[in-house]
């Protein structure tokens, strides 16, 4: 099964150019303070230099090395949406599963809640919550997992119900085992490539995220490099030095497009349904 | 000859981009008026044999070679708008499963109308008219009432004639059924079955009736194939074939469907011992719960009564048979024992212990003592553990095993199943359907129950297969001297395994005492009834008995 999956996945070039790009992102998040010639930070030079043997791709408005600080500008915002996506993925793996399991009002609190967080924009939550709580990166966060836990918890749930009535799960209950270990041992196996996938579709969502707020000032804050504050910063320099946008908005949108193809081609060749449905909840 | 099909040959891709035979050169012939039945197990082709006469195939599967003449044209030459012209029109096709072969947000007579409309080009009006008489013509007492009913607001055995009535809207030459009765009840088969042979003869249509019973078949059909791996091999008359069958397999095919009215060998009758019964349930009723959306205050509707006043206990080692057809109560009565459901009222006692209450409320050795087998084996085999895992958990949870020994005790259960041992490794998709219910079988012995519950356990297997898993749970039995209560629906199969039987209907007894005695002289006409509907047509074949059974209900 894995080595037919595998086998698909090598026939499909775009999910291979989709890996290829990944890994090069990631690899280059983890390598980049020993690929990087200067101090994100440094001044290494003069504002606005272009292009030279010194610079490969110039300096910035504080003359700090433009290719540094776009190599260093994918870590944190991978990290934070990486963080909060986590804890959305498992709290709603959790809350999902108890409202399907439970049912009655349990289920009826989770998803009236979930309902409300729905009628809520995700921005305006934001909005209100990065400044009500401070702007830091566990705030970021935990910010992050909020937005996604409600569409994880409902898709659980969604699938859950479909496994509830089946006879394995009612020869564990006549075992007497626990509900713990019923949810263990019994649903989440069946939930875990549904959750791999939300993994990974809330992701390039969740970059998306963080690098918006990074370019409203709800983000991350100068001077750390991000991709979204670097747009921000060069914003205002569009007309005379457009580069300081352009590089690091292909740097985000070559993340967030790898990201999706490989999640796509992944679970198609996986067979898993969850992929089709690629959706913001 | 109205339909004349030469070495028919459909293949489809598989996940692992092969390509694969369903159909492997069949060639059949069927004139004006005459029945053909196609016989098989699952997996046979024999579905895919029934579109492929209609010029279609499933997404992914091909009509590879062959001819389908229909009246002298090879329909598969035809260009597509041609095809869609004759099906329905000139051959069409009752599928398996009636509900969801209609469209549910539509009323029924407006599904008819539809293809009246597409093939004969009448008015709304002139549509309407001609279903309302079609449905009159299946047989439905309120055929206005009916037309404006949507799917969901009908029986099982309603919708099948709604399906019946559409593929007969236009008069067919030849009409294709694909196991049309499968998902009814035997009384409702028997009904439908009657239904089909006259507006058979109404409406002078030939019938390709394909079906794994060849109970139905005979019942219905003058001729017959029997395929197996896609191909026929065994064709001619019903009523020779199944005197004396020519082919290996179609003998075994007669020989495991379990008799009703069998001369041959009943089951020894177990002695009494003479000890208390294990299970003695007195007065049982049960309602089921008022259903609301569980918020305090909403609006509750009360529930059914799915069982009255049930009253019958079990002698140790021996098995009772508990018969009726859905909704007849039957399942409520097995998850009241076993505890999937809180008891209602009235009073069972096992072993002298009360049960009453659900499975996570009772001590663990009597979780243990009572064990239960399901309908569906795929469902009830978690498709994410290995069957070791599976086969261990209960050795773990009753016995307290270490992963060791639970690993060995499962390999021999496995064994004693008569699977290898490597299967432990193996995933339930990968087993075969009779394996997995031998895996769930196993899993039900691993406790070392003292009564063990099974529930419509071969209902979905085919008759080889289930002869084969009945035969080992009757010799697990009488190895380990468990009790059984055996649910099914088939008298059959029944009357092979238990030494008692209560007839259930709406949730009252209607028959009850030793198998022997309940099949040979039934004392409730429904018993009657479902016995007639069970009847073995191939042994005997008094015509005009399904008519006094008819009378009887």
């Amino acid at each position: 099964m894995l080595k037919k999956s595998g086998k698909r996945i090598l026939r499909s070039p775009v999910t291979m150019i989709g890996i290829a790009v990944l890994t090069a992102h990631m690899a280059i998040a983890a390598l980049a303070p020993w690929l990087t010639p200067y101090g994100s930070s440094e001044l290494a030079g003069m504002p606005f230099e272009p292009p030279s043997r010194e610079f490969w791709l110039g300096t910035d408005i504080l003359g700090r090395d433009y290719l540094t600080r776009l190599l260093m500008g994918g870590r944190i915002t991978i990290s934070v949406a990486l963080c909060g996506v986590f804890i959305a993925i498992v709290a709603g793996a959790f809350f999902g599963l108890a409202a399907a399991w439970h049912g009655g009002m349990i289920d009826e609190v989770i998803m009236r809640l979930v309902d409300t967080k729905v009628a809520i924009p995700s921005i305006l939550l934001v909005g209100v919550l990065i400044p009500g709580f401070g702007q830091s990166v566990p705030v970021l966060i935990l910010v992050i997992a909020l937005v996604y836990v409600s569409g994880v918890i409902r898709t659980v749930r969604a699938l859950a119900l479909t496994i509830a009535p089946q006879g394995f799960v009612t020869a564990a209950v006549l075992r007497g085992e626990s509900n713990l270990s019923i949810m263990c041992r019994e649903f989440l196996p069946n939930v875990l490539d549904l959750l791999c996938v939300e993994f990974a579709i809330r992701m390039s969502s969740a970059i998306l995220l963080v690098s918006s707020l990074s370019f409203l000032g709800l983000g991350i804050s100068p001077p750390t490099p991000d991709w979204g504050l670097m747009v921000s910063e060069g914003v205002g320099y569009i007309h005379t030095d457009p580069w300081l946008v352009i590089y690091p908005s292909i740097a985000l949108s070559t993340l967030v497009v790898a990201l999706n193809l490989t999640t796509e081609g992944v679970a198609n060749a996986l067979g898993l349904d969850a992929a089709r449905g690629m959706t913001k909840g | 000859m109205l339909l004349d099909v030469k070495n028919l040959t459909v293949g489809y891709r598989t996940d692992d981009r092969q390509f694969r035979i369903a159909v492997d050169g069949v060639s059949l012939a069927l004139d004006k008026g005459e029945t053909l039945g196609i016989a098989g197990e699952s997996g046979c082709g024999k579905t895919t044999l029934a579109r492929a006469l209609m010029a279609y195939t499933r997404p992914g599967s091909k009509i590879v070679g062959g001819n389908v003449f229909l009246d002298g044209t090879d329909i598969l030459a035809l260009p597509d708008r041609q095809k869609h012209a004759i099906r329905g029109s000139r051959i069409a096709m009752v599928p398996q499963n009636p509900l969801s072969s209609l469209t549910f947000h539509m009323r029924v007579g407006a599904q008819i109308d539809e293809i009246v409309c597409r093939h004969e080009g009448l008015s709304r009006r002139q549509a309407q008219e001609k279903s309302v008489a079609l449905l009159a013509a299946t047989g439905m007492p309120e055929p206005d009432a009916i037309y404006r009913r949507y799917p969901h607001e009908l029986s099982g055995g309603q919708r099948q004639r709604v399906v019946i009535a559409a593929a007969l809207a236009c008069r067919p030459g030849i009409l294709v059924l694909d196991e049309p009765t499968t998902a009814l009840d035997k009384t409702t088969e028997l009904r439908v079955l009657e239904l089909v042979s006259q507006l058979r003869e109404q409406f002078d249509t030939a019938l390709v009736y394909i079906s794994h019973d060849l109970n139905v078949i005979a019942r219905v059909c003058d001729r017959i194939c029997v395929m197996r791996d896609g191909r026929v091999i065994e064709a001619g008359d019903t009523r020779k074939t199944f005197a004396s069958p020519v082919h290996g397999y179609t003998r075994r095919l007669l020989d495991a469907i379990p008799r009703v009215n069998a001369s041959g060998p009943v089951r020894p009758l177990r002695a009494d011992s003479g000890e208390a019964p294990i299970l003695e349930v007195t007065n049982l009723k049960y309602r089921y719960p008022a259903t609301g959306l569980g918020i305090p205050f909403s609006p509750k509707k009360p529930g059914t009564l799915a069982v009255q006043d049930l009253s019958f206990s079990i002698n140790r080692g021996r098995t009772l048979g508990l018969v009726g057809e859905s909704g007849s109560g039957k399942s409520t009565v097995a998850s009241v024992i076993s505890g999937i459901i809180p008891p209602g009222s009235g009073k069972i006692a096992f072993d002298g212990v009360p049960l009453n209450r659900a499975a996570p409320e009772r001590p663990a050795d009597l979780r243990r003592r009572i064990q239960m087998v399901f309908q569906d084996p795929l469902s009830s085999l978690n498709p994410r553990l290995s069957i070791g895992r599976i086969l261990m958990r209960p050795l773990r949870v009753f016995f307290a095993m270490g992963h060791e020994e639970a690993r060995q005790e499962a390999a021999r259960l496995l064994e004693r199943m008569d699977m290898r041992a490597e299967l432990l490794d193996r995933f339930p998709r990968q087993l075969s359907g009779g394996q997995q219910q031998r895996v769930a079988l196993a899993r039900a012995f691993a406790a070392r129950p003292d009564l063990i519950i099974c529930d419509e356990v071969t209902s979905a297997l085919d008759v080889s297969v289930q002869a084969s898993v009945l035969d080992l749970l009757l010799s697990m039995q009488a190895e380990s001297g468990v009790s059984c209560l055996f649910i099914s629906h088939d008298l059959g199969v029944i009357k092979r395994v238990a030494d008692d039987v209560i007839v259930l209907q709406s949730g009252e007894v209607r028959d009850a005492g030793p198998t022997s005695d309940v099949f040979t002289a039934p004392s409730h006409p429904y018993t009657q009834l479902l016995l007639e509907a069970t009847r073995n047509v191939f042994d005997v074949r008094p015509a005009a008995s399904d008519e006094a059974a008819l009378a009887v209900q």
